[in-house]
């Protein structure tokens, strides 16, 4: 029965982001939000291994409590439990702080064999907290798997590590970082809706934790953001009309002004 | 809180790429680093650890360090997790350094992170631009993108130090400049390889990474997964050949297995920045846009008028993808 933690993280969907101009922050109002997607397979890998090999997964986030919403879905597509980590007191939590709170949220779990994290977040895209972990659990970190075996808690892999290809054994518990090609996140099956409901978040927040002094995401994190702009891609947006040929020659009249002709001069095969 | 004034200097992390060259992103990164150490009137230090370590102090010398601290081992020819963390964090404590930079690759993202974590002090990656904040005391003021590049943010890391930031390569420009008296530190080499928990079992075999033409190609064609079929993304790579172009893409193509990984144009992929991409089939979503918006001209074609690419694209044309490659396969192929 192997204990397996999938962290995953609720992201705003947008592409067309906000700015609040009086406050300089991001409006989240009505922003539509998914399960960041290098998590979903995560969700995925988590999935394959209780069924491969016996267990139970567990997702956990850490979020305000709209992000019981991503833990919902996580249920749905087939995990056992799910845990929220949620509490003022964690907002604002830069990657350190982060770190620092999934630190004491597995001390209080205290039994875990496989935690797997995504590569990044689409919002902030730091990618930071899997090696930060992996240094707060004194746990190895394995990145860029692909493939594995699980045999008597030993973890058996082969993985890209600079540019070798290695075999490598690891004892549990391990920390996974599962990149996007590794597998093709699952549908959400019709009954894991139903019983997606039917299951209880569990809520830690900061009195669960033999809490030390140090958490406190608004004021203790290191980095502070000064300020936030919209990056405006500075482009023309100039939609071409005209039948297919009409396009197709405007194509052609762009490919030329920058430059670009025909340079194959062999036989077509 | 700890006496901040006591961390002085700039050190720039100089990563050894492939055990045999000194990685570029690293002198382009003392390139700006020089600037910094100039206005705060403070060293620039050099950090780098190697197999043979001396091989490689001509080239950094070249490049405005006023001081190298390095060591050399054969249990330092590739980066270690556990050696390099270890290494580097027992640096940081001993000579408290205010700013520390590090390319932002494989092994520089993951050894600042884990050296970030141990100081207890902010990490901030993929920093598009560095400056000395003069009215808060001289702190590094960075930016960074965030939300796949459709925002960016200014960071600062007051209270801990050292301030930490990895680099994009291609961000800053490398600038050559000697500095008479280079101080050289040798640090001496232990770690006890007993206590590594990951083992590799036999002879790990090379997996040479394609070279990326990518990032460097001046035409670019970039398919999703709006060109349906394998048989449809093969006339993009045939178009390709005829224009001297090179091809990438967004996700759906690799799992579909129409193109091979290290095509992926994107945050995790490549970034590009040629004179012209030509966007086929591709919705934009905002991890693949945040890889083309160095380039200089963008066209897009899609069936979906409100597909976002078409915010990101200079030409936009709504239709089908597949009829306009079709066009331009015949016009650029050359008749038999």
């Amino acid at each position: 029965m192997y204990k397996i933690f999938v962290l995953l993280k609720q992201v705003p969907k947008s592409q067309n982001l906000q700015i609040d101009k009086n406050s300089g922050t991001l409006i989240r109002k009505n922003i539509e939000t998914i399960i960041n997607p290098d998590d979903l397979n995560g969700l995925e890998l988590g999935l394959t291994i209780k069924e491969q090999y016996g267990g139970e997964v567990t997702a956990i986030s850490m979020g305000p409590l709209q992000a019981k919403a991503a833990l919902r879905e996580a249920l749905a597509m087939g995990v056992d439990h799910a845990i929220l980590i949620c509490d003022p007191q964690f907002a604002h939590s830069d990657t350190l702080q982060t770190t620092l709170v999934l630190k004491e949220t597995f001390n209080k779990i205290k039994e875990y064999d496989i935690i797997i994290t995504g590569r990044e977040t689409s919002d902030s895209s730091t990618g930071q907290v899997p090696f930060q972990l992996s240094e707060a659990l004194d746990i190895p970190l394995i990145t860029d798997i692909f493939s594995f075996e699980l045999e008597n808690n030993i973890f058996l892999c082969q993985r890209n590590f600079g540019h070798e290809s290695q075999n490598i054994k690891v004892n549990l518990p391990v920390l996974i970082r599962i990149g996007k090609h590794f597998n093709e996140p699952r549908h959400i099956p019709l009954l894991g809706i139903k019983k997606a409901f039917d299951k209880k978040i569990e809520i830690f927040n900061y009195e669960c934790f033999d809490c030390p002094e140090y958490i406190d995401g608004c004021n203790k994190s290191p980095t502070q953001v000064v300020s936030i702009e919209k990056f405006y891609p500075k482009r023309k947006n100039e939609f071409l009309n005209g039948t297919i040929t009409d396009k197709t020659q405007e194509v052609i009249e762009i490919m030329k002004d920058h430059g670009i002709e025909r340079i194959y001069t062999g036989k077509e095969e | 809180m700890k006496d901040l004034n006591q961390y002085r200097d700039v050190w720039v992390f100089v990563e050894i790429k492939d055990h045999v060259m000194v990685h570029p992103c690293a002198l382009e990164i003392l390139g700006k680093a020089r600037e910094l150490a100039d206005d705060l009137n403070q060293n620039l230090v050099a950090i780098m650890l190697a197999l043979d370590a001396e091989q490689y102090l001509p080239v950094i010398k070249e490049h405005g360090v006023d001081k190298i601290i390095y060591l050399s081992h054969l249990d330092l020819k590739h980066y270690h997790e556990r050696i390099f963390t270890k290494i580097v964090y027992k640096l940081v404590k001993k000579y408290k350094p205010s700013i520390f930079l590090f390319p932002s690759t494989e092994a520089g993202n993951a050894l600042s992170a884990r050296v970030a974590y141990r100081c207890r002090t902010g990490l901030v990656n993929n920093v598009l631009n560095l400056e000395l904040d003069t009215e808060r005391g001289d702190l590094l003021l960075t930016d960074k993108p965030a939300y796949g590049g459709d925002i960016k943010v200014k960071i600062i890391c007051p209270n801990t130090r050292p301030q930490m930031c990895t680099i994009t390569p291609g961000t800053f420009k490398k600038k050559p400049v000697k500095k008479s008296n280079i101080e050289l530190i040798k640090e001496e080499y232990s770690f006890d390889k007993d206590k590594l928990k990951i083992k590799i079992i036999g002879a790990p075999t090379r997996k040479d990474k394609p070279s990326a033409t990518l990032s460097d190609a001046k035409f670019v064609i970039g398919g999703g997964a709006g060109l349906v079929s394998e048989e449809n993304f093969n006339k993009i790579f045939k178009l390709a050949k005829y224009t001297n172009g090179q091809v990438g893409g967004t996700r759906r193509p690799i799992f579909n297995e129409w193109m091979p990984e290290h095509l992926q144009i994107g945050i995790s992929g490549e970034t590009i920045k040629p004179n012209l991409y030509l966007a086929f089939g591709i919705s934009g979503a905002i991890q693949h846009v945040a890889g083309i918006t160095d380039s200089d001209t963008i066209m897009a074609v899609n069936t979906d008028p409100n597909a976002p690419i078409f915010r990101a694209a200079d030409y936009c044309i709504i239709g089908d993808a597949n009829e306009i490659i079709d066009g331009l396969v015949k016009y650029y192929k050359i008749e038999e």
